[in-house]
């Protein structure tokens, strides 16, 4: 009986290494044709245009749309768009309507606006201000102040000063602060994730307080 | 062999159990351990899955806001997760953003992906590959790349398998266990009932049995049915055996019957040889018997005859119509009893087939004519016409002696049955190859039913009117007689209108010699006292037979010379005649011939010829001596000398006869004179006293009881005489004698004859040897 066994399972031998031999080879092709795709990759990438600093800063306005929780809003928009705003000369130029045409934010349409005054503010939720509006910040944020607008520039001290979130760049990436009291007194709440992302959290109001 | 057998099935049992239970149990564990794996590898994809889902979520904000440094320490929480090998976040454009390995030498995640991911999961060489898009908000954020090894997997189907080998021991434990009892239940039982057949089988003991089961089931059955079995087949065989002893036994029987038959058989084909040659000796005495009896019955009733007849012829004294009367029945009644006696012996002899034809040609109506001429006297007695029709040239071939007595018995009895003043009709005539002869008479004819019977022996028509004397045996006789010459006896009759009796013998050609039918002829005459004529010439014989026959003699013709000795032999004649100038053989040859043979040479012979030389005649021994021509007085008183001649005895002394009975005396004085001897008599014992005192006799023959004096009396006298003490006595009585008086007379007599018995033949015999007949002496 045990040699009937043995003499099967020799004969069967042969072709399990048949078969242990077929996928090694698709396994080497599989191989060989990643190394084709990442030889072609840099490539495609070259042909990609580098996303300037406004797009960037663009599309993080749209997403600290996403991490923040506005107080019901009795200062949304009269015909209930999400109201992006930019106060003073936009820098953003046509990027920033092009990059939120047709986005969403807490079920709302998202629209853009330019304003000159703070006074028009008060339908905003996202309220970028402009680095040529650094004298006024203080008239502005305090006009703002309960109105439930999340606050954006890219001025420097623009968080220690009172403002919610400022971008700086930390090289060649484009990184940004948040004065946690800031939102807080504007009774926004902002998503754990954003803060953990964020390069710096400010709790404690502005310096000038 | 049988243990290895018996081992078998029980290892066989717990084999069966141990495999049944095993199977079961493999089965089982590798259905639920397979069960197990898959669920519980899709409880690790989902669980890998939710924790992709959860670093997915949780690295959301790092995609969006390009912090791979954040992705990389929420990553960095699968260390916590061993199974998690490395993991890797990815844009959503497929560019690595972040990623985690366990062990980077080992395991890295890809740096690139494809784009537009859905959740899917892979195996590869024994890890888990779940690639898993991260959605914030309802967008695609980034992808995320996980891989997983089996470990967990492999461990708990280590563990399982342990469990399994754990269970599956356990299990063929009590597998073990229960086939034990099983072996208790059902081997057992099974070896036991393989114990008793292979017994059974060996030792062809039919009278053991299984140990019957405890419980009821199959094998009870089993077991049950196997001892009925054997009661069956032990019952069976002693059947057999029953069977085999008693075929033994009925074999043994058979063969012991088989040869007591057999020595039956033997003893019975030897008593068959015995009764074979005591038939032949019987057969050889009956010849015997018959020759002897043809002699001894014919020779007593001739005499009778002879002696009634020479009464009728008064020689010696005229006798008175009484004595004439008696003596004729007396003559009648011999001449019957001759003729029954004839008969029988006829017939004994056509019996037994030693009756001889001397066949010959025979002339029919020569035949006719002498039967018709013996016939016609009684015939005429009844008043019957006897009329014979038969052509001259009609002859058949017979013997002539014989084809005479056919007639003669048919003559007879037609002559017999038919009633006074019929018609007797004999006729012949030529039948073609054959001569047909008929008897028919006037008779009142025989009825139908006896027609056949008739022709049998001893039998006799029924004739209630008048008995008819006969010996029924004729017709018996005449149809084996018609037989015997090769034809046919038949009757044609109606009741009313007679008879015919009729029948067929060959017809011959021709005639024959006058002499061989003469010399037929003379046989059958002649017992009373038979001459032999030898004599060559017919005219000389037929003078010599009319002159004889006329006288009352019996003639035998005999016309061939050289047969004469031995005609002289068969027929012993009281006396020959013959010629001298015969051929081939002539007188002086034949008359030396017959006095040289002691058989004939006491045959007086009487020379009857023309040659005149008596004196050798006398010197060849010839008694007579007669010179032709013949005288018939000269030629009786020659023959008369011959015959008292040859019965004349001359002693000195005679015999006397003491007899009271005067009958026996007569007869035997009868016989002793015909014998030759002188006798004297005496009828009672004074006279025997006194002849004796006065003459001593020869020899006595005496009476026992006698009137006065008795046999024993004269005896006793005449043995205390010393004159007389000598004298030969014979005894012949009718007394029953003691054994004394029987020994007595023994010690004092010759001989003793008991008339009870036959005794004149041995009394003859006794006398001739005590005293010799006084030689003839010459005249």
């Amino acid at each position: 009986m045990t040699r009937f066994h043995s003499s099967a399972s020799d004969r069967r031998a042969p072709h399990n290494r048949a078969f242990n031999h077929h996928p090694r080879l698709w396994q080497c092709l599989t191989a060989i044709i990643v190394i084709l795709a990442f030889l072609c990759f840099p490539v495609l990438h070259a042909q990609q245009p580098r996303p300037n600093e406004y797009q960037v800063k663009a599309a993080y306005l749209f997403n600290f749309g996403r991490f923040v929780k506005w107080p019901t809003a009795p200062t949304a928009g009269k015909d209930g768009s999400f109201m992006v705003c930019v106060l003073g000369q936009d820098p953003f130029g046509a990027i920033l309507d092009s990059t939120l045409a047709g986005e969403d934010l807490d079920g709302k349409r998202v629209v853009t606006r330019r304003i000159s005054k703070p006074q028009d503010a008060g339908t905003c939720r996202i309220l970028f201000i402009s680095s040529e509006e650094e004298t006024h910040l203080k008239e502005i944020l305090s006009a703002l102040d309960e109105e439930g607008v999340l606050t954006v520039s890219d001025m420097p001290g623009f968080s220690r000063r009172g403002g919610m979130i400022q971008f700086f760049m930390d090289g060649n990436r484009i990184r940004f602060e948040i004065n946690l009291a800031s939102t807080q007194n504007a009774r926004l709440t902002l998503s754990s994730e954003l803060l953990k992302v964020a390069a710096a959290v400010r709790k404690s109001a502005g310096p000038g307080d | 062999m049988f243990k290895a057998k018996t081992h078998s099935i029980s290892h066989k049992l717990t084999w069966m159990n141990m495999l049944v239970s095993g199977t079961a149990l493999l089965l089982a564990c590798a259905a639920f351990i397979g069960y197990d794996m898959v669920t519980f590898r899709e409880a690790m994809v989902r669980n890998l899955s939710t924790q992709s889902q959860i670093i997915g979520s949780n690295t959301a904000s790092a995609l969006l806001f390009n912090d791979p440094q954040s992705a990389a320490n929420t990553l960095s929480a699968l260390t916590a997760a061993h199974d998690i090998l490395c993991a890797a976040i990815y844009e959503p454009d497929g560019r690595l953003f972040s990623s985690y390995s366990r062990d980077p030498r080992r395991d890295s995640p890809p740096l690139t992906i494809a784009a537009g991911q859905t959740e899917s999961h892979s195996f590869k060489n024994r890890d888990i590959v779940l690639v898993r898009p991260i959605v914030f908000q309802g967008k695609p954020t980034g992808i995320i790349y996980i891989r997983s090894d089996l470990e967990e997997l492999d461990q708990r189907l280590r563990q399982y398998a342990s469990i399994a080998g754990v269970v599956l021991l356990a299990c063929l434990m009590a597998a073990l266990l229960v086939s034990s009892v099983f072996r208790k239940a059902v081997a057992e039982p099974i070896v036991g009932l393989a114990e008793v057949a292979r017994i059974v089988s060996h030792d062809k003991n039919y009278s053991i049995r299984a140990t019957p089961a405890p419980r009821r089931d199959e094998l009870a059955i089993l077991i049950d049915a196997f001892n009925e079995m054997l009661a069956q087949i032990q019952e069976n065989e002693a059947a057999l055996r029953k069977a085999h002893d008693e075929l033994e036994q009925r074999v043994q029987e058979r063969t012991a019957e088989l040869e007591s038959a057999k020595g039956e058989l033997e003893a019975f084909s030897v008593s068959i040889l015995q009764a074979k040659e005591e038939l032949e000796r019987a057969s050889k005495f009956k010849d015997q018997f018959l020759s002897t009896m043809s002699h001894e019955l014919r020779t007593p009733l001739n005499a009778v005859l002879g002696f009634s007849d020479l009464l009728t012829e008064e020689r010696y004294g005229s006798l008175n119509d009484r004595q004439q009367r008696y003596v004729a029945h007396i003559h009648t009644g011999g001449k019957h009893l001759l003729r029954l006696i004839n008969d029988i012996l006829d017939l004994s002899k056509i019996e037994a087939g030693r009756l001889q034809l001397a066949i010959e040609s025979v002339p029919v109506r020569t035949s006719f004519a002498e039967v018709a001429d013996a016939m016609r006297p009684l015939a005429e007695k009844k008043s019957h016409s006897l009329v014979v029709n038969a052509s001259k040239e009609l002859s058949v071939r017979a013997d002539a002696v014989r084809f005479k007595q056919v007639l003669m018995n048919l003559i007879g009895n037609a002559i017999k049955f038919t009633p006074e003043g019929g018609t007797i009709e004999l006729a012949g005539r030529q039948l073609g190859e054959v001569v047909r002869v008929e008897v028919r008479d006037s008779g009142p004819g025989i009825p139908p039913e006896e027609q056949q019977r008739i022709f049998e022996a001893f039998y006799r028509l029924n004739q209630t009117e008048k008995m008819v004397e006969g010996t029924g045996l004729g017709l018996a006789i005449t149809k084996r007689l018609v037989e015997l010459h090769g034809g046919h006896l038949g009757l044609e009759s109606q009741q009313g209108s007679g008879s015919c009796f009729y029948f067929t013998l060959p017809s011959s050609p021709g005639f024959e010699a006058e002499k061989a039918r003469t010399s037929g002829t003379a046989l059958k005459t002649g017992e009373t006292a038979r001459i032999l004529v030898v004599e060559d010439d017919l005219t000389a014989a037929h003078l010599l037979q009319s002159h004889l026959v006329a006288a009352g003699y019996g003639v035998v013709l005999c016309g061939q010379p050289e047969r004469a000795l031995e005609m002289a032999v068969d027929l012993q004649p009281s006396a020959v005649t013959m010629d001298i100038m015969m051929k081939p053989v002539n007188g002086w040859e034949l008359l030396a011939s017959l006095k040289s043979d002691s058989r004939t040479a006491r045959i007086p012979v009487i020379m009857v010829t023309v040659v005149d030389q008596p004196a050798t005649g006398s010197l060849l021994g010839a008694d007579e001596y007669i010179v032709k021509p013949v005288e018939k007085t000269t030629l009786l008183a020659a023959v008369q000398r011959c015959l008292n001649l040859r019965g004349r005895i001359a002693p000195a002394r005679p015999i006397l006869v003491v007899e009271d009975d005067v009958s026996t005396r007569e007869f035997i004085a009868e016989l002793l004179s015909k014998q030759g001897y002188v006798v004297s008599v005496a009828p009672d014992g004074p006279a025997a006293r006194s002849q004796v005192a006065t003459s001593l006799p020869e020899l006595v023959i005496l009476d026992l009881i006698l009137p006065e004096v008795s046999g024993f009396q004269l005896l006793a006298e005449w043995r205390s005489d010393p004159r007389t003490a000598e004298l030969p006595v014979f005894v012949l009585t009718s007394k029953d004698l003691t054994p004394k008086e029987r020994e007595y007379i023994r010690a004092n007599t010759g001989a003793l004859f008991q008339k009870h018995e036959r005794w004149q033949q041995a009394l003859i015999r006794q006398l001739q040897r005590a005293v010799p007949p006084v030689p003839t002496e010459k005249s």
